[in-house]
């Protein structure tokens, strides 16, 4: 059994498995749109609970990935313990380590998505101009004034809502928000997704990621393992 | 002046260094096509197909450089030339970028993933050449490619990300596209540890080289005819 975990016919396997099973996804998504529809509004934890339990055909291709994923993630650590345990040589160091900088930077990012589907809280409403909504954590947040942008032409060519946020009736942040331009505070984003100005009212998103950190230092530790890879055997060839 | 192009890419049949004339008109193209509309000209189906057939001639010449004509240079430049010809066909997209596309985050997120096609798309003719003869250097070449373009497709899905969380509040979103951009992150790694198995090594991992850009084109043309996402192609 041990041997099956440390196999690289494991990983090769259980890849060709998880594109079949991803494949799989790409059709039933659109299949199943009322089933589906809400994997990007609420913590994927919810999702599963609410909506993808009930329909198990649906969503099956959700479930198998999860458990590729779990074989890969055991496979993966199996294997890298394995090939850094042992005796080091300098002239091999970089050699060795760097697929496991790859493999480590993997699993944070995985890592980052399941703290991200179980953890934090995603919200998102229609606020008035100088109206106020309760967010978690005792906090409210206020939109101060909305401000659209039109060009020479009578085109929108940008866009800037101005908010704060509150703790026990205190400003502790304020800002412009923006298209790519969210508001962060102790881990909490806050995004203008759309707005109405004839009402005049801001469509906000309130997010909170605990995951989003992890995503990127397992990136960083992604780029950092390949970029190492790609020079040595470069240098080699 | 598009038609220019057309006809300096085959001059690469006399040598590949004969690219070269083609490469340069057509870079200042793209280059004068960013300064006329103020924006990175990847948006659309003309732009970044155009920019596909660019990318897949400059690669060509770095690993060509000291390659003689052949079926190398036959299949690069109809591939080149297929991607023109898609681009011509295209409607123009004028005007300047949407607000939430005006961020350099999305700008490296295109041009990395395009660069990374490129040399796919060598990796693919590699291996068609390596399917031929069985030459080592064809199955090292074809792994070289493969393993850049992975590298390089790696970082644009990581500032894509870094991208989607500034956009839309998560780095992740879960559409078809995605799902789709995710299978060839998964085919490439399959690729780059299946080299290594017994058994796998040799013809099989050619063939895999084919079918992965087989499926990053399914991914940059089909997806977005087929499926709703939140890219547009």
């Amino acid at each position: 059994m041990k041997n099956f975990f440390l196999s690289l016919k494991t990983t090769v396997w259980t890849l060709l498995a998880l594109i079949c099973v991803f494949f799989l996804g790409s059709y039933l998504m659109p299949a199943y749109r009322e089933v589906h529809g809400g994997m990007n509004d609420r913590l994927l934890f919810q999702w599963v609970e609410e909506s993808a339990a009930d329909h198990p055909w649906a969503t099956s291709w959700f479930f198998l990935s999860l458990a590729g994923l779990v074989l890969l993630t055991i496979n993966t650590l199996l294997c890298s313990y394995h090939a850094v345990k042992g005796k080091w040589s300098r002239e091999d160091f970089l050699l060795r380590i760097a697929p496991q900088v790859v493999h480590i930077g993997f699993l944070f990012i995985l890592l980052a998505h399941l703290l991200g589907a179980g953890w934090g809280y995603r919200l998102s409403g229609a606020l008035p101009v100088e109206r106020s909504a309760k967010l978690p954590d005792d906090r409210v947040l206020s939109l101060d004034d909305l401000r659209p942008q039109i060009d020479d032409r009578g085109y929108l060519r940008d866009w800037t809502a101005e908010i704060s946020i509150y703790e026990n009736d205190r400003r502790v942040a304020s800002g412009l928000l923006g298209p790519n331009h969210p508001l962060f505070y102790k881990g909490m984003g806050v995004y203008l997704k759309s707005f109405d100005q004839e009402r005049p009212v801001a469509y906000l998103m309130v997010n909170k990621d605990p995951g989003a950190i992890w995503a990127l230092v397992g990136a960083a530790l992604f780029m950092l393992g390949s970029g190492i890879i790609l020079a040595l055997k470069w240098k080699k060839a | 002046m598009e038609l220019i192009v057309f006809i300096l890419y085959p001059l690469a049949f006399i040598g590949v260094r004969f690219i070269i004339p083609a490469l340069l008109v057509h870079g200042s193209l793209i280059v004068l096509s960013a300064l006329q509309f103020g924006r990175i000209p990847l948006i659309g189906t003309r732009d970044t197909l155009g920019f596909l057939a660019w990318a897949i001639g400059a690669v060509f010449l770095v690993f060509g450089w000291n390659r003689k004509r052949g079926a190398f240079t036959l299949l690069t430049v109809a591939l080149i030339l297929l991607f023109l010809a898609g681009s011509a066909m295209s409607p123009v997209m004028r005007g300047p970028l949407p607000p939430v596309l005006r961020t350099i985050w999305f700008e490296l997120h295109v041009l990395l993933s395009f660069l990374s096609y490129a040399f796919f798309g060598l990796a693919a003719i590699f291996g068609i050449l390596y399917l031929r003869d069985e030459a080592p250097q064809n199955e090292r070449e074809q792994y070289r490619c493969a393993l850049l373009g992975y590298v390089l497709f790696s970082v644009a899905m990581i500032f894509g990300g870094i991208w989607a969380h500034l956009a839309w509040g998560t780095y992740w979103l879960w559409t078809p596209k995605e799902l789709w951009t995710t299978i060839i992150w998964f085919f490439y790694s399959l690729y780059l540890h299946a080299r290594l198995v017994r058994g796998w090594s040799g013809r099989p991992v050619a063939w895999m080289g084919i079918a992965g850009f087989l499926i990053v084109l399914f991914t940059y043309v089909g997806v977005g005819l087929l499926m709703k996402s939140s890219h547009e192609f």
